[in-house]
């Protein structure tokens, strides 16, 4: 019998040997930085249009549910700090790594999960290669490179679409929502929206990572992996997004 | 005898309660041919993923060209790993790559060869196995039959000192399976170079084999030339044989 608290301790202490490993080999066999521009593109253009969308409906709701709450108090203004506070601070880096964890994430749990069970990580070793170098660590990079460029591009539209709404559905003063916006906007809150992404980013990649590498052979270790990849970096990304909100606003 | 390639000395494997390999002595020669043979399940492919390293003994200890391969550093694995090409039982052909991008991925790492002389490289492995002219196919798109020689190739691209083979022959007709032999010899005569082949044909096991070793239950049941081992009077070494080669079967009445 092998309980649930092992289970979770093996897993956690997998995850520490395969994330120092990566280290490792970074250090030791360099970075394909051809690989890295190669897998940053095919994220970067694969992400995007779904994101896009997603943060321009973000956006949407973030205004019209600040204008619910707010107009009734009288207090239209505060409909634009609450776009700002919500998307910038909050939402978009977490929409961007959900949407990144379920293209790219799931995508290399499933790949490297493939290739163990058909023995092509086997034969990298053997043609000595070191798997994690070429297979890993690109992809790795790449996710903490894209996810912060998507996050603030998802901010942006978000921001847009909310103005939109705000103005043309709403009725309210461009002007003054757009100044009440921006004026919640600061340097920091951007600077802390991108460290979220750098850190929301290297969760999903090492999560992805560490179960595809080490997945089970067969079409079933491969389906499991990718599940359970995925259900650990939700848990993972919205606990550390808790624990850097309160370090950096609490 | 020159000093061997291989040598196993009381090699235990164990998978949980399942015990593959018990007390595994063996020695194999260097610059031939080595054929192991064995029923189905008997450990023959652990013994060569013991062998490069990818597998560690319980027990004993795995000496590859003088290297100490359990407990190796994955430095020390790596150097002795550039001397061996190997062939997967089921190929293990990267799926993203073109076929050429695969037989020449060994070479882009780990050879300062330009293009057009890997280009070149890759170009005659293909044609020594059967299948000129097919760089820019898919794996995905091969029988199982050419992916296995596609994979073949790739294993002696960088005519490496150890060949290691798993069921080269398998799932090949004849006529291409013989070709496949023929190249074994070959690469063994010009190049030297020792081959470690697993393989269930026996006829061509015999054809090929300086050493035949056979595998039964974890352990080594016969080990020596192709004659001693048709002369071996172990009763599953003659069940073995006698089902593929026409040999009176001593144990049956
Ligand atoms: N990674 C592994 N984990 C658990 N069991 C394994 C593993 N690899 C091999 N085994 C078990 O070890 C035994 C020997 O396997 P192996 O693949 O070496 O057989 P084989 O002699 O190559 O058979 P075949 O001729 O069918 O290829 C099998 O029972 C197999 O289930
Ligand atoms: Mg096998």
């Amino acid at each position: 019998m092998t309980g649930l608290p092992e289970v979770f301790l093996r897993r956690v202490g997998g995850y520490g040997i395969f994330f120092a490993a990566c280290v490792r080999s970074t250090f030791q066999h360099g970075v394909r930085w051809d690989r890295v521009l190669e897998e940053s593109q095919k994220l970067g253009v694969r992400a995007f249009p779904v994101l896009a969308t997603m943060a321009v409906f973000v956006g949407t709701n973030l205004a019209i549910q600040g204008h619910a709450a707010f107009s009734a108090l009288g207090a239209e203004s505060l409909v634009g700090m609450f776009v700002a506070l919500g998307g910038v601070r909050e939402v978009c880096p977490l929409l961007a790594a959900t949407m990144v964890a379920a293209k790219a994430g799931t995508e290399m749990t499933a790949q490297l999960a493939v290739m163990r069970t058909k023995e092509q990580i086997d034969a990298l070793e053997v043609m000595a290669v070191d798997p994690r170098a070429e297979l890993v660590t690109p992809s790795l990079l790449a996710i903490m490179l894209v996810l912060p460029a998507l996050t603030i591009i998802s901010i942006a539209l978000a921001l847009v679409a909310a103005t939109g709404v705000a103005v043309f559905q709403l009725g309210l003063q461009r002007g003054d929502f757009v100044d009440y916006m921006m004026s919640n906007i600061t340097v920091f809150d951007l600077a802390a929206a991108t460290l979220k992404s750098v850190f929301f980013g290297a969760i999903i990649a090492t999560v992805s990572g560490y179960f595809g590498f080490y997945s089970e052979r067969g079409p079933r270790g491969v389906g499991q992996a990718t599940n359970q990849a995925v259900v650990v970096m939700c848990i993972v990304c919205i606990s550390v997004n808790f624990a850097l909100t309160s370090i950096l606003y609490g | 005898m020159a000093e061997p390639i291989v040598r196993f000395t009381g090699v235990r494997k164990a998978f949980g309660d399942k015990v593959v390999l018990e007390g595994l002595d063996i020695e194999l020669p260097r610059g031939q041919t080595s054929v192991i043979l064995g029923p189905s399940g008997t450990g023959k492919s652990v013994f060569l993923k013991l062998l490069v390293g990818l597998l560690e003994p319980d027990e004993g200890q795995i000496e590859v060209d003088g290297v100490r391969v359990d407990g190796a550093t994955e430095r020390e694995l790596f150097a002795l790993r550039k001397k061996i090409g190997m062939l997967f039982q089921d190929g293990a052909l990267f799926d993203s790559m073109s076929v050429g991008d695969n037989i020449a991925f060994p070479l882009r790492r780990h050879s300062d060869l330009d293009d057009d002389a890997i280009d070149a490289a890759v170009a005659l492995r293909l044609e020594q196995v059967g299948l000129p002219g097919i760089e820019d196919q898919m794996p995905a798109s091969l029988s199982g039959g050419m992916r296995k020689r596609v994979s073949l190739a790739r294993a002696i691209v960088m005519e490496p000192d150890i060949v290691l083979f798993d069921e080269p022959n398998s799932g090949l007709d004849p006529v291409t399976s013989d070709e496949i032999d023929a190249l074994i010899g070959r690469m063994k005569e010009e190049l030297g170079i020792s081959f470690i082949v697993i393989s269930h044909d026996i006829v061509g096991a015999f054809a090929v084999a300086d050493r035949i070793a056979m595998l039964y239950n974890g352990a080594l049941v016969a080990y020596g030339t192709s004659d001693e081992v048709l002369r071996s009077q172990h009763p599953f070494v003659r069940r073995f044989l006698a089902r593929n080669m026409d040999l009176p079967d001593l144990e049956s009445p």
